[in-house]
Formats: C-alpha cells, sequence, structure tokens
C-alpha cells in the first residue's frame, strides 16, 4: 500500500522529468553554432553536398518539427540514429552503457565494502592509531587525481610488475562474449568459459580499484561522521548499561542508524562513479559511456547526446526511487509515516 | 571454511597471471593502438584517415600511389587513355583481382561503385565535382566522361572514396540506403583484408581475404585498438602489447626515441598548418596590413619552440613533397622594421583583432599565443577566442572572424588541392578558400591549370599563381608538419606516403622478432 503510494507518483514524475530534460538538452544542443552536416561531409563540402546531407539527416526541417519527430519516436522508443557511428543511439548505448556499469557497480561494491568498516572502526578508536590510518586513506583518496593514481598503478602493476594488463575488457585472445547482459563477468559465466571469465576479472581489478578508491573516502568521512554523533546518544548508553554487549551495540543498533544518511550518499556515489568513470575508462581504454558521450559532444552528435541525457536522467530517477525504498527498509520510521 | 574458497579463487587469479601475463601478440598478428574509433569503414561516406585505415586494407582502387611518392600507378586498372577533349577517360581492368567472396572485379562492379558513391553525395563524393557518367564499354572496360576536363581525374581514382566495392553489398540494403547501414562496420573489397570484426571503441579485427590476387600477407591478422590516454599506448608498446601506436606527441617521441626497441617514424607530410586572414574584413583587407602581420611572426620560434623541430616552415601554398612546390618560392621571415614600416604605409595603428581556434589542434593555442606578442609589436592588439571547434569551423565557414588557424592535408595528389581550394572565388567558405581572397588574375590562372591535361604547362601556371598570392598574403603560411607514430622494431617493411596519412601497407608488412 505504502510503496504504491511511493512508487506511482514517482513513475509519473519520471514522465515530465525525462520531457524537461529532453526539450532543455535539444534546446541547448541546437543553440550551439555548428553545423553537424559539416562534420559529417567534412569540411571541404561544398553546398550542395552540405545540403544533401542535411536532407538525409532530416536537419533541413524547422527546429521545431525537428522536436516533435524526435519525441514521436522517443515515445516509441526509438533514441534515433547516431550521426557520427550511423547505427542506432539504443544499439550504441546497449554497447558502452553496461561496461559502465560494470565497472561502476564493482567498484560502489569495494569502496562499500572496504570504506564502511573503516568507517565504523575510525569512530570506534576515535583519534587511535586506526583512525589516523582511515583519515589518512580517505584523505588521499578524495583528494588523488584519478588519472594520475591509474596512471601510477598501470605503471606499476602492468608496466613494472607485469601481473596485471592495464587496458580493456578482456584479453585479445579471448571472442567477446555474445551479448546477455553485456556484463562480462556474467556473459562469459553463461558461456561456459571460465578462462575468458578471469580474463575479464584481471582487467576489472585496476580500474575498478582506482574509481572504488576515490569514493571509498568519502565513504569512510560519512560513516564516521554519523557513528560519531549516534555514539554520543542517549540510547547506546541506555544499551551498554543494560548489559549488552559492545559488538551488538555498535552494529545491531549504532551502524543500523548511522547507515540512514548514508544510503542517500551511496546514491549520489552511484551517479558519480557513472560520471567519475569518464577518466577511468579513457586511462583504462575502457570501452563505456565516457568515451562514447566525450566524442559525441565534441562532434555535435545530436541524437547521441539526447539519447545518453535521456536514459541518464531516467537512470537517476530510478536510482532515487531505490533509495527511497531503502530508506524505509532501514528506518522504520520512515515507513509508518509514509 | 569460508577462507579456504577464496584461497581457491586467489590461487586460480595467479595461475591465470602467470600463464597470460605480457603474453606479446604472435609474430602473425599486429597490433595497433589507436585514440579513436574509426567512424564508419564505408568509402561511400567516410572522411577521416582513421576510417581511411580500414578502407585501403579491405579495398583496392583503379590506380595506387606508387610507393612513398604522390604519383599513381595502375592497381585494378591495366592502362587507361583519354580523348582529345580531355572530357573521356578509358579504362582497362586487369584480370584477376577478386572481391572477397570470390567474385572477380568486373567493369560493372566498378560502375557500381562510382554510382553508389555519387547518390550518396556525402562528403567522398567532392572529389569528382565534374563526373558525369561511368559505363560499362565490356566486362573488362569502363568510361568514365566528365562534363568538363579535369586535369587532377586520374589521381583522384585513388582516393578512399572510390574504392571498389562488391555490388553484392546490395543484399544488405535497407529502406534504399545502398547498403549504408551494413558498410558502417563491414567491408565488401578485393584489398589484401576483410574487416572481420568490429567491437565499437574497442577493436578492430582484420583478417586475410582468402580470395586476394596479391602474395599472401605475411600478417595474418591486424588488429586495431582504441586507447583513448597516449600514457597508455606509449605503456602498451613498450611492453610488447601493441606494434604500432599513433597520435605520440612530440615530447613523447622524443622519450621514446631512447628505447632501441622502438622506433619513431617522423615523416615529412603534406599536412601544413596556417592561419586565415579574413580578406574581407578591414584592416585585413588591405594588402601591406597581410603583410606586416606576415613579417611579424618569429616562424623559427614556431618550429622550434612549440614543434621542437618537428616541422619545416611554409614556403607558399603547395607543400613541399607535392608537385608543384616552389624551391625558390618567396618566404616571409621575421622583420619586425618592415612589418611596422608597412603598417604605417597602410595608415594602421591601435588595430583591435581577434585569434579565434579551438583545441582540435593541441598547437593553436600556443601558436596564438605567440602571435599575440608579435603583432602587439606592430600596434595591433590580439585577442584570443577559444571556441569549440565546431563552432571554429561555422564561422570560418561564414567569415565570421578576424584570424583563425586551419589544417589542411590533400585528399588526392595535385596542387589543385591547395591552389584551386585556397584562392579560386567559387570555393569561398567552408570548402576551402576561407580567407575569402579574390584576385581577378590568379583566379584565371588556377582554373585554367584545372583544366588543362599536360602537367608541365600546369605546374607553370600553377607556379605564377603562387607567387602573386604569396605576395597577396591572404593566409599566414606557417608550418608543414611531420607525421609521427611509433612502433615496434621488430615491425618491417612499413613504406611511408605522404598522401596516407595512417594508412599502412599492412599486406606488405612483417613482424620479425
Amino acid at each position: 500500500m505504502t510503496i504504491t503510494r511511493i512508487i506511482v507518483p514517482r513513475l509519473i514524475l519520471l514522465f515530465f522529468v525525462v520531457f524537461g530534460v529532453a526539450i532543455i538538452t535539444f534546446a541547448i544542443s541546437h543553440l550551439i553554432p555548428g553545423d553537424p552536416a559539416r562534420l559529417i561531409a567534412g569540411d571541404r563540402a561544398s553546398a550542395e553536398t552540405l545540403e544533401n546531407v542535411r536532407r538525409d539527416l532530416g536537419l533541413d526541417r524547422p527546429v521545431t518539427d525537428q522536436f516533435v519527430i524526435y519525441v514521436r519516436s522517443l515515445l516509441h522508443g526509438d533514441l534515433g540514429t547516431s550521426l557520427r557511428t550511423r547505427r542506432p543511439v539504443a544499439a550504441d548505448i546497449a554497447t558502452f552503457l553496461p561496461a559502465t556499469l560494470e565497472l561502476g557497480i564493482l567498484s560502489l561494491v569495494l569502496a562499500v565494502l572496504i570504506g564502511v568498516p573503516l568507517g565504523v572502526f575510525s569512530a570506534i578508536y576515535k583519534d587511535g592509531p586506526i583512525d589516523q590510518i582511515a583519515r589518512t586513506i580517505s584523505v588521499c583518496g578524495i583528494s588523488m587525481p584519478v588519472f594520475w593514481f591509474g596512471m601510477v598503478v598501470i605503471l606499476l602493476f602492468y608496466a613494472k610488475l607485469q601481473i596485471l594488463p592495464g587496458s580493456g575488457r578482456l584479453a585479445m585472445a579471448f571472442a567477446v562474449p555474445q551479448r546477455v547482459t553485456g556484463f562480462f563477468l556474467i556473459d562469459t559465466l553463461l558461456e561456459g568459459r571460465f578462462d575468458a571469465f578471469l580474463s575479464a576479472v584481471r582487467h576489472l581489478i585496476l580500474p575498478t580499484f582506482v574509481l572504488a578508491f576515490a569514493n571509498l573516502g568519502v565513504i569512510t568521512r560519512q560513516i564516521r561522521a554519523s557513528m560519531l554523533d549516534v555514539l554520543q546518544e542517549d540510547y547506546i548508553r541506555t544499551a551498554r548499561a543494560s548489559g549488552l554487549r559492545r559488538r551488538v551495540v555498535i552494529f545491531n543498533h549504532a551502524l543500523r542508524n548511522a547507515l540512514i544518511p548514508s544510503i542517500t550518499l551511496l546514491g549520489l556515489a552511484l551517479g558519480d562513479l557513472l560520471y567519475g568513470a569518464v577518466l577511468t575508462e579513457t586511462i583504462f581504454a575502457w570501452p563505456g559511456m565516457g568515451t562514447y558521450v566525450v566524442t559525441s559532444i565534441q562532434t555535435l552528435d545530436f541524437p547521441a547526446i539526447m539519447g545518453f541525457t535521456v536514459v541518464a536522467s531516467i537512470g537517476y530517477v530510478l536510482i532515487n526511487l531505490v533509495i527511497d525504498l531503502a530508506y524505509m527498509l532501514a528506518d522504520p520510521q520512515i515507513r509508518e509515516v509514509g | 571454511m569460508v577462507f579456504s574458497h577464496w584461497k581457491k579463487i586467489g590461487l586460480a587469479l595467479l595461475l591465470a597471471t602467470s600463464v597470460s601475463s605480457s603474453a606479446m601478440a604472435a609474430a602473425d598478428v599486429l597490433v595497433l593502438a589507436r585514440a579513436e574509433d574509426p567512424p564508419t569503414a564505408d568509402p561511400g561516406v567516410e572522411i577521416s584517415n582513421s576510417g581511411y585505415t580500414l578502407i585501403y586494407a579491405a579495398y583496392e582502387h583503379l590506380v595506387a600511389y606508387k610507393g612513398a611518392t604522390t604519383e599513381v600507378v595502375p592497381e585494378l586498372a591495366e592502362s587507361w587513355s583519354v580523348d582529345d577533349a580531355n572530357l573521356v577517360w578509358t579504362i582497362k581492368l586487369a584480370a584477376g583481382h577478386k572481391f572477397d567472396d570470390g567474385t572477380a572485379v568486373d567493369a560493372a562492379a566498378v560502375k557500381f561503385s562510382f554510382d553508389r558513391l555519387m547518390k550518396l553525395k556525402a562528403g567522398p563524393s567532392d572529389s569528382f565535382p565534374v563526373l558525369k557518367e561511368v559505363q560499362v564499354v565490356d566486362p573488362m572496360t569502363v568510361k568514365f566522361v566528365l562534363s568538363s576536363p579535369f586535369a587532377p581525374f586520374l589521381s583522384t581514382l585513388a582516393v578512399s572514396g572510390a574504392a571498389i566495392v562488391n555490388p553484392k553489398v546490395m543484399e544488405h540494403e535497407v529502406n534504399g540506403d545502398m547498403a549504408k547501414a551494413w558498410l558502417v562496420e563491414h567491408s565488401a573489397g578485393s584489398g589484401a583484408y576483410r574487416i572481420s570484426s568490429w567491437e565499437r571503441n574497442q577493436s578492430i579485427v582484420l583478417d586475410r581475404n582468402p580470395h586476394f590476387s596479391g602474395p599472401a600477407p605475411a600478417l595474418k591478422q591486424v588488429v586495431i585498438r582504441v586507447m583513448g590516454e597516449v600514457s597508455a599506448r606509449r605503456l602498451q608498446l613498450v611492453n610488447g602489447d601493441a606494434d604500432i601506436i599513433e597520435q605520440v606527441p612530440v615530447d613523447q617521441a622524443e622519450a621514446l626515441k631512447k628505447d632501441p626497441s622502438i622506433v619513431v617514424e617522423s615523416n615529412p607530410s603534406l599536412y601544413v598548418s596556417y592561419v586565415y586572414l579574413n580578406n574581407k574584413r578591414p584592416p585585413l583587407d588591405d594588402v601591406r596590413v597581410r603583410q606586416a602581420i606576415s613579417y611579424a611572426v618569429d616562424y623559427k620560434g614556431i618550429v622550434d619552440g612549440i614543434m621542437q623541430g618537428q616541422a619545416v616552415q611554409m614556403r607558399g601554398a603547395v607543400p613541399d613533397g607535392m608537385w608543384g612546390h616552389d624551391p625558390a618560392g618567396f618566404q616571409y621571415s621575421y622583420n619586425i622594421e618592415k612589418a611596422q614600416a608597412l603598417m604605417k604605409e597602410a595608415g594602421q595603428s591601435n588595430v583591435h583583432l581577434t585569434y579565434t581556434f579551438s583545441q582540435a589542434d593541441t598547437s593553436w593555442e600556443p601558436v596564438g599565443l605567440a602571435l599575440q606578442a608579435s603583432l602587439a609589436e606592430i600596434g595591433i592588439k590580439l585577442d584570443l577566442q577559444a571556441v569549440a571547434d565546431t563552432t571554429k569551423r561555422e564561422m570560418a565557414a561564414k567569415g565570421n572572424y578576424d584570424l583563425a588557424p586551419g589544417a589542411w592535408t590533400p585528399d588526392f595528389a595535385d596542387p589543385y588541392m591547395f591552389m584551386n581550394y585556397w584562392f579560386d572565388p567559387a570555393k569561398m567558405g567552408g570548402p576551402g578558400n576561407r580567407a575569402f581572397y579574390d584576385n581577378a588574375k590568379v583566379t584565371s590562372l588556377v582554373q585554367e591549370a584545372a583544366s588543362t591535361v599536360d602537367q608541365a604547362k600546369r605546374e607553370k601556371l600553377y607556379l605564377e599563381a603562387q607567387t602573386l598570392s604569396t605576395q597577396d598574403a591572404p593566409y599566414l603560411y606557417l608550418i608543414q608538419k611531420n607525421d609521427i607514430f611509433a612502433r615496434r622494431a621488430a615491425v618491417q617493411g612499413y613504406v611511408y606516403n605522404p598522401m596516407l596519412i595512417q594508412v599502412y601497407n599492412f599486406a606488405t608488412m612483417s613482424k620479425k622478432e
């Protein structure tokens, strides 16, 4: 009952968000001076050739018509054709998005697995050696530029030690698996190719670590701060006074409450990871959305830019929805009031 | 219990590591790493050099550049002749060439390819401005009918767009697109290789065409890998995971030269970097102001400082390496007194101009800064305006700028690519005359040269036009760049051709460890 009450308005909102985003992106990409036809046919193209290319792409029609056509096909689930790659935008996104998600999700999981315990222990042993180490790590994570740190780990593990690959998703000896989920870790296993799976794992290690490290710091600090707040609360003292064991109090009472503000952070972190992945993707030659979007912007590839923006805004709305649901699970108060 | 599981997985990973780490590519597989994924591999639409890499590997042309020269020799053609009016070119095809499905290359295929090119009318068709019709005379003879004499015709047959495509490709046509969608990532040619797989932004695999008429290539497979970051490409090369890397900045090239297993290829190219001066806008409509600017530039500083010696100063419009270049032609040099005198003569002082540039070429910003300092000495305050590259192109095409840097490479091996494109008022704006230059004498000379067939006569006309146009200083002639890439020393047989930047003779290259 309450869950429907949260989900339905969100889905209605989703429609308006996507429509608004479509209008804004469309307007911006058409306000930029620059003729996509010139990019496709080349700078030197004759006036006739340019005219022909414009007609071919529907760029000769009034902007309002172009927008109506775009929205109409969007409602049919058609994101149009990329001006640059001449492939359907949906196909391009289906190729690149899973690569970014695979990297982004694994990094987030890794950042949480390390960041949360680190934050907890840092708070429990405030100002002790563990806290000092954790704080150093988190400052490093936040302040070290990804492109620099990325190059350092490639230099160390790929160039010097030669134990891990420094680029790509799979060793060249392996054929790219048939796309089912687009996640190589899953698709290779579905094909029963354990050696290709291992290659995919090895290729994920460095970029995942680099991307996780940047977010690790934020998560650690957030958890530490909220744990410190929670540990001051009366109910913690009461719990301890009533004879409950320290471990039970910390993990069952304190951590659960400290996690609530962190859930929002995790949602935002996922968004950050997707866009922080741009640099990581470039350094590790990871064929994800980052490279695709950057190239699309440089070449004024309207359909590709719009397609990405629409998909990304849907993603953000859904992530926020998931966060709200997660709140309900973590905090019974929100569940009852909601 | 739990821990022993993890131990097993860790052990498995370690084993996998020791087996496959730093396994160099096999001797018959060549790995090329570059910054960007080619947009398409369709000769009918592709206009980027990164796409040409694929097109020249997978397709043959009627003629091809001879070795390292800009001269053309028969490839699919056996011989050719032209009628007295210079309007009909008859080309006889050589026997034995086959597409990758085993079908023979015949006159019908040639007609199909050019009909397709002209019907698509995307960028590449612009190399054939006067092609009226292609006729099949007999299965091995084809006629090209032109609407007016066009001297560079034969050399235009070597451009990427003139690739001969298997007519069977029409089996893949969708909604009358002339198989455009299919040819984006597939090939249908008679070249030594064919595209066997293409993972966007990751890798493209080229395998041998089993029906290729020439000697079987030593390289069984060519893999093109996309790696955006130059340092990552460099590490791959040094570790032996890549055999060739492209887009090597001059500073990195210096460092790579120290490694004996690496060869840095730095060859004089026909790529020129110059600055458009808007001849329509005062005070740049005054030839003396344009000359003054040309005398105020520190050319040596640009060549030695910004380009670290990997370039030479331009001398006239036609670059060294192309016929029609004038080795004795006039070259502006840094002469501040002369520049100041010219400004005074023109009655100009306290001039305010804008230099509109983008980051498409990394040297444009430092060049702008150098110009800013130089022009300040002759009373010109130069503002630098950075815009997106698409915006810069649009502004240049519309003549909406004062000064703007440009880069130019020829599509076909003929001075027409510089002289007619840059100076003919019919090509004002985007097509090439971006300075909006108009000198009646120069116009008649370049137009006559374009319709004359005799090369000696044409050369004379172009040299005269070049002398006149250089005096007019419509552009700021800066530098002719070197083409730089790095390869492992084990890669043998590469032949550099200045017309084929980012294009490799894979079929005659090999690897020797």
